[in-house]
Formats: structure tokens, C-alpha cells, sequence
């Protein structure tokens, strides 16, 4: 009787025909091949998680020898070889391929394509990415590189790193920065040319709006650090004189392209946070996002600003001034493109009905962190504070802040916002949200004391600090508080792989999002979608749920049923998710 | 709001509001106190008016980095309570339009220009040497080109007599991991007045610093004399400061040069010009010692 009120899966008419049936290889090979959008997704994600768990051990492990002062646990060489490593998995290998990953599989969903515009080269993009992290830790056989954040000329240099770590370091660095660029342009391409009809720009979901900024932003900084690292080379092992001094270089110049590219990689993990941050906020405020223009433009002009800004890591360096007023300029102004957003989501969330999920709770969780750490390189982008508290560990724990509050809590926010979709099984909650609380409470822990230990004047990068220097209890403290964040990190990584294959089942659309993605399957079939639907607004799946629901009361359940329903497919299987709320 | 409440939920309710409440009155309380009384978020105090204007530029925007989270977050969290879902509301679709947005983004441009200003006027003030005071070492030659410093005190032109003020000017040369000191003043049997890792400076006297390097990259940073400044190869940076006091400041080179960098410790110890005097005088005559102490053994090694 009542066969319209719940409406059915129907089988859809297929628009593409596939020709033949493919031979099905190998699993591993058909997963490591597939030229899919989602598999190579899948593959950038799953990697990912794997050298977020490498950083958090090496975290765990350096913060060990950080936690009495003197100590002699762990040798000195041995203490940077390891801080290297923390310090490349956590942004080269987790944070930046966390995002393409995610925006691999999502942003085609959400513009309504049947795939990606060029689909080697994005595969291509995963493996440089993947031989790239390789190559980097083959030279923990023989003897790593021993610089922190990057070699920089001329401690690079054949006569101050002897140890062949550093080549491993840039052809490592190289390889992936090179999968970066790869996967950019794949990406700019599929943005212009793939999005469904009538998804205009001004119609584009925000996530779509961070992806592209992200694609421009490693589409501008990947070939600058490439060039860099190149000459690099030529100076360490041919005898180029590019950033020696003595022979009419400048080490000033290795220190503008390096930095150019990782305030570019700090672009990437806040944009990325902000977009994923900026679908999810809306979603369980059931209300629509309060500015949708201010937040697009304002995720472009970070992307804009927070690039140009990378001078304000040379506020030390002798620089004419005018050079440096101007810089200063650029890193103030970050501040209203990042109030602007911080403002959107409190006013998203304000008068709404908000639903107290665990995506939403470990956004919220990344935004106090993103909210602190901001305001920390906030108070660095004014010259003298930078010269008081740059490089010292207060300088630091901002910047660990946003790498924790974007990368981290935002990236697992994302996570679990979308992994129903990607294996359409739901992902354990209780443990989230114990993970978020634990990532706060140390991360905030860390950061006081950090603070303070900088204000003492304790340098970064140190592999031991000194009795009598006033910061033991501080750097206990925090080594104690480190360990917190390295197990609340672990827990909700082995939550989400167990999630992975073991959750329980949930609908196409269990969150009631807005968005073209959540029409489609859970998981989506190679093809994404069977029928492209015409976008009309923003909030295009919110459309369809509602010409679903005008479709119910127009066939109302007394009136006998008419024989020939028009094929809807799409609209079917959208209104049977379970939380149409 | 429901309409009628069991005595005990009332009770936990009005609880858990008082314990709030009196949680924010302290935070603010601990806020507005905390430069009065709290050493750690103070850096080290001041000894130097460089370091003196670096403070003030710490704390204002201190205050306007805090105050901003302090908003938002507060915010954030009055949102979070009270909006939670409730069953059957449909929350209305309000979205802003450009109005709002032009506001939020003008109060937060005026922030942004606010802070500019403090962080150019700072700047500004911390670069510009002030001349060495009275009880100062008044026998300073000074006469270079300037990179990072402003208004150094210049010698007549066409005379040999230093300028009234004019600072001490020291070579800081950073290496693999130690620094070396240079002191002014010619000397007939050694090269130069040096020491290591200590530098030793006379009061109220403005010491203006030749930041080098003969190898890496090294970071010159004593906080309670200044910020840190960069030695960078193939050029000299300078910086200055003007001790106000007698004592010993430690300081460290804050940029990573290797893995023995942390033994890059600093310390400048501060005494009175006849004190630095008697010390320049020493150290020379120790070191015209033991040059002559090594001539000797190669005199006798060739024998």
C-alpha cells in the first residue's frame, strides 16, 4: 500500500556504460594502479596516518630527552636525527598529503564530477609523495640528516654535515615537494574544468573554496623550494656557489625560498582546517554558514597574505627596512581574513540547534587551539615581540598549537566527518571525543609551559637544556604533557582504522549535509555518480531532500499509486538517508 | 527553557552556573592581576632601552592578542551552551550579509593598523642608540657604516677625536659553537683583545655590537640587552645596547648550527669602566704571555 511514503533504492539507469567487465589483478596492484580519484585518496590518507603516528612517537621520544635537564639519555646526533624525522613526517609527510588526501576524494564529490582531469598524474603525485617519505627514511639506515626543520645553507654543506643524511633529506624533500606540485596541478585542472552544471563558483562548497586556494598556493610555493633545493645540491656536491658566501652567494637567498615554501605549507594546514572546519560547523548547527562569501574570500586572501608574510621568519635577518615595515603590513592583515572566519563560525553556530557529534567536537577542539595559537603568532608577526620570543620555545609552541589545532584535530575532524562516506561505516565516537579532550588538555598544558620556558630564553631546537637556567619544571612539565598528546593522537588514529573496517553501517548521508557529496553512494562507485544533478544553489543536496520531501506530499498515501513513476534515482536514494532531520 | 524543573536538576543548574560564574571571575581576575604579580608570562626583565622597547611592544600586544581569544572564545563557548539541539526546533536560515561582514572586518583592520603603528614606533625607538651616560666609559671610538642601528654618534669630519657618546664597538663573532669577543684598542704585541663566551662590558656605556660569523648561521640573543639578531656569512649585523646595571646576563645563540649547539651559551657580565679597564689591561697581558709562553716552545721545538 504505502510504497511511495518510503521511497526505495531503485536501480538507476546507468549514464555510463562500461564496454567490458575489467579483469580483476591483484588486490594490492589493482589498489596501488587504480588510476580512481578515491583509491589514490585512500592511499594519500592512509599514508598519511601512518607518519602522523611516526611523529607522534618521535615527539614522545625527543620530549624524553627534554625532560630532566642534563640529560644524556640520548646522544646528540642521534636526538637530531630524530628531530629531523618528528619534524619532516609532521608537515611534509602528515600535515600537507592529510589535505590533498582528503580533498582528492571529497572536493570531486562535492563539484558533482565523475572524476578527476587528469588522473595519472595524480597517481603519479602519490607515488613521488610515497618514494619521496622513503627515500627520506632510507637514510635512517646509515646516518640521517641532523637538521631540524630543513638543511639550510651553509650548515648543508659538505664540510659542516658530513653525512650523507642531508642528500637524503633534499632528494627525499625534493621527490615529495615534486608530488605536491603534481598533485596541484591535477587538482587547479579538475576545479576549472570538471565541476557539474550550474555549480558556479559563488555556488562552490567552501571546502571546494580551500582546496582550490590550496592548489594555487603548492602550485606557487612547490617549483620556489624545488629551485632552492636544487642549487642546494649543486652547492653540497658540485662545487656551486649559489648561497656561499665566500665566493659571492647568499645564505640570505637558500633562507627566502625555504621560507617561502613552508609559510606556504602554514597556508596549506590553516586553510585546509578552516575549509573542512567550515562544512562541518553548518552541518551540526543545522543552519547554513552565516557568511559563505566572506568565508571563500577570506580563505583566498590567507592563502594570498599568509604566503607573501613568510619574510616575518627573517625579522632578524639584515634586511633593508622598508622591506621589513612592508612585511609586517602583510602579517598584521592576516588578522582580518582570520577573524573574519573565526566570526562566521560563532555566528553560524549562534541561534542554531547544535548537535553535539564527535566531528563537531573535535572541530571545536581545533578551533581553541587554532584561536591560541593564532593569537601567539599574532603578538610574533609585530617586529620586537618576534626578536624577543622568535625561535625560542614560546615562538614554537604557536606554531605546534596550529599544526596540533589545524592539522591534527582539524584534519581528524575531517576525518570523521567523511570517512562514512568514504567506507560508508560510521566511526566510534566515545573514543573521539576522549582523544580531543586529551589532545587539548596537553596541548594546552604544553603550550603555558613552553611559553614560559621561552620567555626564560630557552633556545628551540636544543637537545638539552641546562640546570640553573630557571625552566626544569617547565620542560617537565611539558615533556609529561607531550606524552598525553602523543597517546590521545595514537588512540584516535587506531579508532579511526578500526572504524575503518569495522564500524557500523550508516546511510549515504548520515550527518543531513548540504553538500553534492552526500548524494552520491557511501562508498561511491567509480563513476561517483549515476546522474549529475543540475546545481541550483548552494546548498544543492538540501535541494534535492526537499523536491524528495515535496514529492511525498504530492503523492499523498490515499491516492492510489500511479503505475509509471518517473525515474529519479539520485532523489530516491537521497531521501533514504536516516538523519533527514 | 523547559517550564518546570525537579528541585534537584534546579539545584545542579544553579550550581553549575555559580561555579562558572566564579571560574570567569577568576580567569579575569588571574588575567588583570597576572602582569602585577606573575613572573613567567614576564620575560626577563629589561636592562637595556632597546630591551625596554621590546617590552612594551610584548605586552601591548599581549594584551590585544589575549584580549582578541579571550573574546572569541568566550564566545564560542556561550554559543556552544546555548544553542544545544533541541528536539523538533528548526533553527532559522539567518545569514549575514556584506554589512556585518564589513564591520567585523573594519574593527579588526583598526586592530591590525593599532598594532602597526605600536610595532613601527617600537621598532623605531629600539634601533635608535642612545649615547653613552656619565658614568659611562667615555674613551669609545666609533666610525663604520650602519646597517640595522640608527643615530650613532659620528666623529667630526676630518678629526681624529671620537664623537661626545660614541659607543664601544665590540666584535661578536659566532663559530662552531662558541662565541668570540673582540675587544677596541691597539696593541703592540698581539693582534687583539679577545675572550670567549664571556663579555665583559662597562656600565651605562653604549656598546655597539658587530654581529659575525666565520661559519653557519648563528643568532645573537641576550634578553635582558635586546633582541636577537641574525650572523649571517659574508656580512656584519649590528645591534647595541646600554647596560643600566652591574651584574651577569646570560643569553644563548638561538638559531641551530649543529649538533653542539646548545653549548652556545652567552653571558654578559657588566661592570664598572675602571673595572673593564683593569681587565682589558689583564687579559692583554695574559695573552701577550702565552703568545710568548707558545713562541717560547716553538723556539725550543726547532732546537
Amino acid at each position: 500500500m504505502n510504497r511511495v511514503t518510503t521511497p526505495t533504492i531503485t536501480e538507476p539507469r546507468p549514464e555510463l556504460v562500461t564496454r567490458e567487465v575489467p579483469r580483476k589483478g591483484i588486490a594490492w596492484i589493482e589498489a596501488a594502479s587504480n588510476g580512481d580519484h578515491k583509491a589514490v585518496a585512500k592511499l594519500y590518507l592512509g599514508t598519511a596516518g601512518t607518519f602522523l603516528a611516526v611523529a607522534a612517537l618521535l615527539f614522545g621520544l625527543t620530549r624524553l630527552q627534554l625532560i630532566v635537564p642534563d640529560n644524556t639519555m640520548i646522544q646528540p646526533e642521534i636526538f637530531y636525527r630524530l628531530l629531523s624525522g618528528m619534524q619532516a613526517s609532521a608537515i611534509l609527510f602528515f600535515a600537507v598529503p592529510l589535505f590533498c588526501g582528503l580533498i582528492s576524494y571529497i572536493v570531486p564529490l562535492q563539484i558533482g564530477a565523475r572524476g578527476v582531469a587528469l588522473p595519472r598524474l595524480h597517481q603519479v603525485s602519490y607515488w613521488l609523495y610515497a618514494v619521496g617519505a622513503l627515500t627520506f627514511f632510507a637514510g635512517y639506515l646509515y646516518a640521517a640528516s641532523e637538521n631540524p626543520l630543513a638543511p639550510f645553507a651553509p650548515l648543508a654543506y659538505e664540510e659542516y654535515s658530513v653525512t650523507n643524511g642531508v642528500d637524503a633529506w633534499m632528494a627525499g624533500a625534493g621527490l615529495t615537494v615534486l608530488g605536491f606540485l603534481c598533485w596541484a596541478i591535477n587538482m587547479i585542472v579538475t576545479l576549472h574544468t570538471r565541476r557539474a552544471p550550474g555549480m558556479a563558483w559563488r555556488r562552490a562548497p567552501i571546502f571546494t573554496w580551500a582546496a582550490a586556494a590550496i592548489s594555487y598556493v603548492l602550485f606557487v610555493v612547490s617549483p620556489v623550494f624545488l629551485a632552492g633545493l636544487t642549487m642546494l645540491m649543486v652547492d653540497r656536491r658540485f662545487d656551486g656557489h649559489f648561497f656561499d658566501a665566500l665566493e659571492g652567494g647568499s645564505p640570505l637567498l637558500f633562507e627566502h625560498l625555504a621560507w617561502f615554501f613552508f609559510a606556504g605549507v602554514h597556508a596549506v594546514i590553516l586553510i585546509g582546517a578552516m575549509g573542512a572546519i567550515s562544512e562541518i560547523v553548518p552541518t551540526f548547527a543545522r543552519k547554513p554558514l552565516f557568511s559563505r562569501g566572506a568565508v571563500a574570500g577570506s580563505l583566498v586572501a590567507i592563502a594570498v597574505l599568509g604566503v607573501l608574510a613568510y619574510m616575518q621568519n627573517l625579522y632578524t635577518a639584515p634586511l633593508a627596512w622598508g622591506v621589513q615595515y612592508a612585511t609586517m603590513v602583510v602579517a598584521l592583515a592576516l588578522l582580518v581574513p582570520v577573524g573574519l572566519v573565526l566570526f562566521n563560525w560563532v555566528a553560524t553556530l549562534w541561534d542554531g540547534s547544535i548537535a553535539a557529534r564527535a566531528p563537531l567536537a573535535l572541530a571545536v577542539a581545533g578551533i581553541v587551539l587554532l584561536v591560541i595559537g593564532l593569537a601567539g603568532e599574532l603578538m610574533t608577526a609585530v617586529m620586537p615581540v618576534a626578536w624577543q620570543l622568535e625561535n625560542t620555545t614560546a615562538a614554537q609552541a604557536d606554531t605546534i598549537l596550529v599544526v596540533l589545532g589545524g592539522g591534527v584535530l582539524g584534519g581528524f575532524a575531517a576525518l570523521h566527518y567523511w570517512l562514512p562516506k568514504i567506507t560508508g561505516r560510521a566511526v566510534g565516537e566515545g573514543l573521539a571525543k576522549a582523544a580531543a579532550g586529551l589532545i587539548v588538555a596537553g596541548a594546552l598544558v604544553f603550550f603555558v609551559c613552553m611559553t614560559f620556558a621561552g620567555l626564560e630564553g630557552q633556545p628551540v631546537d636544543v637537545y638539552r637544556f641546562y640546570e640553573g637556567t630557571g625552566v626544569s619544571a617547565y620542560n617537565l612539565i611539558a615533556s609529561i604533557a607531550a606524552f598525553v598528546i602523543a597517546i590521545g593522537v595514537l588512540l584516535e588514529l587506531g579508532n579511526l582504522a578500526y572504524s575503518y573496517g569495522n564500524g557500523r553501517r550508516v546511510g549515504h548521508d548520515p550527518w543531513g549535509g548540504s553538500t553534492l557529496e552526500w548524494f552520491a553512494l557511501s562508498p561511491p562507485p567509480p563513476h561517483n555518480f549515476d546522474a549529475v544533478p543540475d546545481v541550483r544553489s548552494a546548498e544543492p543536496m538540501r535541494d534535492i531532500r526537499e523536491a524528495v520531501r515535496a514529492r511525498e506530499r504530492a503523492y499523498a498515501p490515499p491516492k492510489p499509486l500511479p503505475r509509471s513513476e518517473p525515474a529519479a534515482s539520485g532523489a530516491d536514494r537521497a531521501g533514504d538517508g536516516p538523519s533527514v532531520a | 527553557m523547559a517550564p518546570a524543573l525537579s528541585p534537584s536538576k534546579t539545584r545542579t543548574r544553579v550550581l553549575r552556573r555559580a561555579l562558572s560564574t566564579g571560574a570567569l571571575a577568576l580567569g579575569i581576575c588571574a588575567a588583570l592581576a597576572a602582569p602585577a604579580v606573575a613572573n613567567p608570562i614576564a620575560p626577563d626583565p629589561a636592562h637595556s632601552p632597546n630591551a625596554e622597547d621590546i617590552r612594551v611592544a610584548y605586552w601591548v600586544t599581549l594584551i590585544v592578542a589575549a584580549a582578541l581569544a579571550v573574546v572569541f572564545l568566550g564566545a564560542l563557548f556561550v554559543a556552544l551552551r546555548r544553542f544545544r539541539e533541541r528536539r523538533g526546533a528548526s533553527p532559522r536560515r539567518v545569514t549575514g550579509g556584506t554589512g556585518i561582514t564589513l564591520r567585523v572586518a573594519g574593527a579588526l583592520g583598526l586592530v591590525a593598523v593599532a598594532l602597526f603603528v605600536v610595532g613601527v614606533l617600537t621598532t623605531e625607538s629600539a634601533r635608535k642608540l642612545e649615547p653613552s651616560g656619565p658614568d659611562g666609559l667615555t674613551a669609545a671610538t666609533a666610525r663604520h657604516a650602519q646597517v640595522g642601528v640608527k643615530d650613532v654618534p659620528q666623529p667630526e669630519p676630518g678629526s681624529d677625536e671620537p664623537a661626545e657618546g660614541a659607543p664601544l664597538v665590540i666584535n661578536a663573532v659566532g663559530q662552531q659553537w662558541m662565541w668570540r669577543f673582540e675587544y677596541p684598542g691597539e696593541r703592540e704585541d698581539i693582534a687583539e683583545v679577545f675572550s670567549y663566551n664571556e663579555l665583559v662590558v662597562p656600565v651605562d656605556t653604549a656598546v655597539l655590537l658587530n654581529v659575525r660569523t666565520v661559519d653557519v648561521l648563528h643568532r645573537w640573543f641576550v634578553p635582558a640587552l635586546g633582541g636577537q639578531v641574525d650572523a649571517v656569512p659574508g656580512t656584519t649585523t649590528q645591534t647595541w645596547f646600554k647596560a643600566d646595571e652591574v651584574g651577569r646576563y646570560p643569553g644563548a645563540s638561538t638559531m641551530y648550527s649543529g649538533t653542539g649547539f646548545p653549548a652556545m651559551r652567552i653571558w654578559v657580565r657588566v661592570v664598572e669602566p675602571e673595572e673593564y679597564e683593569q681587565y682589558i689591561e689583564q687579559r692583554a697581558n695574559d695573552l701577550t704571555e702565552a703568545q710568548g709562553a707558545v713562541e717560547e716552545q716553538n723556539r725550543e721545538a726547532e732546537e
